[in-house]
């Protein structure tokens, strides 16, 4: 554990160091390099050393990792050029290597003043994450920062093999301000937290099978549920995208008519909403199971 | 450039081979020919926005194709104005909706499958990037809206003036919205002519489609992209001392 400092509080930096082992992480194009953004400085934007992306390699628990950490920080974590192409190397570089790849996703997508290099570099990081998944080489999102993963960074997220998210952690495309902007307050009141995190917050996306594992929002609980994962894979097979369309069918089916989360908890197990929404990830973990029995 | 309705733009691409294709609530589904050979056919039209229902039902022809019509190749026409900005959908994981159609789409490139874009209509943001982006060569008609968004609507995001963007994207095709300067970032191989012979220019793509992802190369060596290529070269080169 990391003291009282919770996950999302972190840096990006400090992130990287707290979830692997102690001395062991080793920077890629560190700042020194200077890869800065010829968008953002044309543009009069403050640039960043490491265009917001913090990448290299270390050790958890003795097992070699590639890891990459957004920098939320900075534009928002979002994806610009050479941001995008430290990510697709890393991804390379991991399939190339077989080691497992680790990316804390802390972004809005693509970088709005890079434009559409933003938004290739992401297609581009995607296929890289697939060629890992080819060799079995494990691939693993975390999403558990303030700004969550959100746009390409939300689809990139889900071509993992696994995620793993704490309860303050947000996957989605569309973010609440913008939905709001299109159906109205009514529809989508993006200033209701309770609402927006039962929308696209790590308790649901568990619930619904879309994380592999949900942790409390500490370092030391996110490393532990990255190394239980870092010896498994999900390959991609006709038997298990068969699988998942069924699975996505039928979540369609059963929910599709309800704008509720409530009722998407309750249909799930969660008996008492006010004790889950107020649960850390691992007691909404036990009450989920408990309600399902 | 006018704007060809959607049957009348099948029918380009594909000749009496497009009645095959199936139009129903702006998704198209079926089989067509190019080059006299059986191809699937998935995509978008009228610019609908892609929601779960719509990504599950391109995801399951892809499925289809790849049980029933081994290593057939698979064209994807895109014309959509992004993901469905809904609540309810995203509640639902729109995300992993998307993520399980990239996953089919994959699983056809392993099992032999080339994957062709043509993006037709708009190719914007979410939309492009969940199905379109992920081919093995993507081209686009001359009339189509490839990008991530126009100047104006970056400006609104982002409180840059309009003309400053403009200016800039003079000489940052990235910032500029359409096909050609898309193709300058390698986004795409090619632009076609809408009034070209599409079904040649179709034919000639397949049979020279290629599983590497070549577009870092392509936007560098076009002037468009400059930094990518080098970028990941180091991070391959650095990772492996």
């Amino acid at each position: 554990m990391t003291g009282g400092v919770l996950f999302h509080e972190q840096t990006a930096r400090q992130r990287l160091d707290a979830i692997t082992d102690q001395g062991s992480f080793v920077e890629f194009l560190p700042p020194p390099e200077r890869l800065t953004s010829p968008y953002l400085a044309q543009l009069g934007i403050p640039v960043s050393l490491d265009d917001g992306v913090v990448i290299g390699r270390a050790r958890i628990d003795g097992k070699k990792v590639y890891l990459a950490a957004q920098v939320g920080q900075f534009v928002g974590g979002a994806v610009g050029e050479i941001h995008g192409a430290k990510l697709t190397g890393l991804f390379k570089a991991a399939s190339r290597d077989g080691v497992p790849c680790v990316v804390i996703v802390e972004s809005g997508g693509v970088r709005l003043h890079e434009g559409s290099a933003g938004e290739i570099a992401i297609a581009e990081t995607m296929r890289a994450i697939f060629e890992c998944r080819a060799r079995k080489v494990p691939t693993i999102a975390v999403i558990g920062t303030d700004i969550g993963a959100y746009g390409g960074m939300g689809i990139l997220s889900t071509c993992c093999d696994f995620r793993v998210m704490t309860e303050h952690g947000r996957l989605g495309i569309s973010g609440p301000i913008v939905i709001e902007k299109w159906m109205g307050k009514k529809a989508y009141d993006s200033s209701n937290r309770a609402l927006v995190w039962k929308t696209s917050g790590g308790k649901t996306k568990y619930l619904l099978g879309d994380a592999d594992a949900l942790v409390h929002d500490a370092a030391g609980a996110v490393r532990e549920a990255i190394g239980k994962l870092l010896t498994r894979s999900s390959p991609v097979t006709l038997k298990n995208a068969k699988a998942r369309q069924k699975d996505l069918e039928k979540r369609l089916k059963r929910f599709g008519k309800t704008a509720d989360p409530d009722d998407l908890w309750k249909s799930l197990g969660v008996r008492d909403i006010a004790r889950a929404s107020l649960a850390s990830g691992p007691e909404f973990v036990t009450l989920a199971r408990a309600g399902r029995k | 450039m006018k704007k060809p309705s959607q049957r009348s733009l099948l029918g380009k691409l594909f000749g009496a081979s497009a009645k095959g294709v199936a139009i129903e609530d702006s998704l198209l589904t079926g089989y067509a020919q190019a080059g006299g050979k059986d191809i699937c056919v998935i995509g978008t039209c009228s610019g609908t926005y892609i929601g779960n229902a719509a990504a599950l039902r391109l995801a399951a022809h892809v499925i289809d194709c790849i049980e029933r019509h081994p290593r057939t190749p698979i064209v994807m026409l895109v014309d959509s104005a992004g993901q469905e900005p809904n609540r309810a959908d995203e509640m639902l994981g729109l995300a992993s909706y998307f993520g399980h159609l990239l996953s089919c789409l994959e699983l056809a490139r392993r099992k032999g499958h080339k994957l062709i874009t043509i993006a037709t209509g708009k190719a914007v943001g979410g939309a492009f990037i969940c199905y379109g982006m992920f081919a093995d060569r993507i081209y686009a008609l001359d009339s189509a809206s490839v990008g991530l968004m126009p100047i104006e609507a970056m400006s609104a995001v982002t409180k840059i003036p309009v003309p400053v963007l403009r200016k800039l994207s003079k000489t940052m095709p990235a910032l500029e919205f359409g096909a050609r300067p898309f193709a300058l970032l390698g986004g795409v191989e090619d632009v076609w002519p809408t009034d070209s012979d599409l079904p040649a220019k179709l034919a000639a793509a397949i049979a020279g489609a290629a599983v590497d992802d070549n577009r870092a190369a392509l936007g560098k060596k076009r002037g468009g992209r400059k930094l990518a290529l080098d970028v990941r070269n180091r991070v391959l080169a650095e990772s492996r001392r």
